[in-house]
């Protein structure tokens, strides 16, 4: 395959799963242009280093890497925004018409850690098998399988409350 | 796992904004653009490559190595381009790429040193700027800033050498500059698109030529988005007496535009071939466009 049909098939992917990656990006920041900031980082990120990936097979977990980590990136500095005056920081805050939205997603995978969320939506939402959920997080399966259970574990407590 | 399908059907409830395609598409476009012409240096074969490497390694660890190389005749008759130095910044959100290119080889080393020196000087401002940008930036909170220069050797034939130089900046969108730089090897030269004409007149032809060209386009193709003013016709005027152009490789005159200059920024840097007839009366001679 030549370059430009990589870069082709890359470019098609990205425009016809443009909608998930949006998605996964909202559940990690909640905020529709910090998504969309996401989303175009990671395009741009994948775009720029597609020399990286060397079998095409793995363009969707290579991708999905990509846009977890750009994601957990964002939410790392996001936190240190948090520390900043009340001026700066609302611009960083969610919307709150996206937090009445969402609300129960929201709580429920709020008490997850950004780690242990990327494990629930790429396995349950993004419907990944387990052996691309590993691929995503860099683990072997085992370790995703145990930390799978554990974290379902946690969540349904945290849902059980709820109700 | 009933709560899980749950919590699934929120996930996919969701709501996709109506701007996701475009910046989707537009991310896309841009990164094809920085490819695009990074492509060039990567075409070149392997052993230049390597060579160049050695070569910019040498000059950048040894001034002394780098002086001995002029005297060194084979070398020396050979002109030759290459990046003599990468200032980059990888930050998570601030992102720099700036590749200053050298020429070597050229007899005349007062030009030589000249472009060369104008070069460095221009990256390295770029890159002191952008710094400053990144720091104010940081003091406001957070920010997206990348900038990206380089350049593609246009023309090199035996008499001629165009390079062109670009230099991307990414606010938000992107906005890209050019700037073009064409020597006559054999005399040394460093051709201004003034000289090559008898008098003004070429202004005038050429920008009428040009006024045609974009008209033609519009109507052939409803993709191509140049700036018109009031009605149909298009905003551009005249080109300035030293607009920016290269000549290729087969002697044709090329007047280029930047990005946003003439037309919509999806277009981006626009350019013209000049048919050589509708100049014949105008040129000074026939050495570089024929």
């Amino acid at each position: 395959m030549t370059k430009t049909e990589k870069f082709k098939l890359i470019e098609k992917f990205i425009i016809e799963n443009q909608e998930s990656h949006y998605r996964l990006a909202y559940s990690y920041v909640r905020n529709k242009e910090n998504a969309l900031d996401i989303v175009q980082d990671s395009i741009f990120k994948a775009l720029q280093s597609i020399d990286r990936l060397d079998e095409i097979n793995y363009l969707k977990t290579w991708f999905y890497r990509i846009l977890v980590n750009t994601s957990i990136d964002f939410i790392r500095k996001h936190q240190r925004v948090l520390v900043m005056d009340d001026e700066v920081l609302d611009g960083y805050l969610p919307q709150t018409e996206d937090r009445q939205i969402d609300l129960d997603l929201l709580d429920a995978l709020d008490a997850l850690s950004a780690y242990e969320k990327s494990l629930i939506i790429l396995r349950f939402f993004e419907d990944l098998k387990i052996e691309e959920v590993a691929a995503v997080l860099d683990e072997n399966v085992n370790t995703i399988k145990t930390k799978l259970y554990r974290t379902l574990r946690k969540l349904r407590i945290e849902i059980g409350e709820e109700n | 796992m009933k709560q899980i399908n749950k919590l699934k059907k929120q996930y996919n409830d969701i709501e996709i904004p109506s701007e996701l395609d475009e910046v989707v598409k537009q991310t896309i476009q841009r990164a094809t653009i920085t490819k695009k012409r990074r492509s060039p240096v990567k075409r070149w074969s392997l052993g230049v490559a390597v060579a160049v490497a050695m070569f910019v390694g040498s000059i950048n660890v040894s001034p002394a190595f780098a002086n001995s190389l002029v005297n060194i005749p084979v070398l020396g008759s050979i002109v030759e381009v290459f990046t003599v130095q990468t200032l980059t910044m990888d930050k998570e959100t601030y992102q720099a790429n700036l590749k200053t290119p050298a020429i070597s080889g050229l007899d005349s080393e007062g030009l030589q040193t000249a472009l060369n020196e104008k070069y460095i000087e221009e990256n390295k401002e770029l890159f002191k700027q952008f710094k400053a940008d990144v720091a104010d930036m940081e003091k406001v909170g957070a920010g997206h800033m990348g900038i990206d220069s380089g350049y593609e050797v246009k023309t090199d034939t035996e008499q001629l050498l165009s390079i062109a130089r670009f230099e991307v900046n990414m606010v938000g969108s992107s906005s890209t500059t050019m700037q073009y730089d064409t020597i006559d090897k054999q005399n040394n030269i460093l051709i201004t698109l003034p000289s090559l004409f008898k008098d003004d007149s070429y202004v005038e032809i050429i920008s009428a030529y040009i006024k045609d060209d974009i008209k033609q386009q519009m109507k052939d193709d409803k993709n191509a988005a140049y700036l018109t003013s009031e009605g149909a016709d298009p905003e551009f005027h005249s080109i300035q007496a030293n607009q920016n152009f290269y000549i290729t490789a087969d002697h044709k005159l090329v007047i280029s535009f930047d990005k946003y200059e003439i037309a919509a920024g999806y277009m981006g840097v626009v350019t013209f071939e000049i048919p050589s007839d509708i100049l014949s009366d105008v040129l000074v001679g026939d050495t570089y466009i024929q």
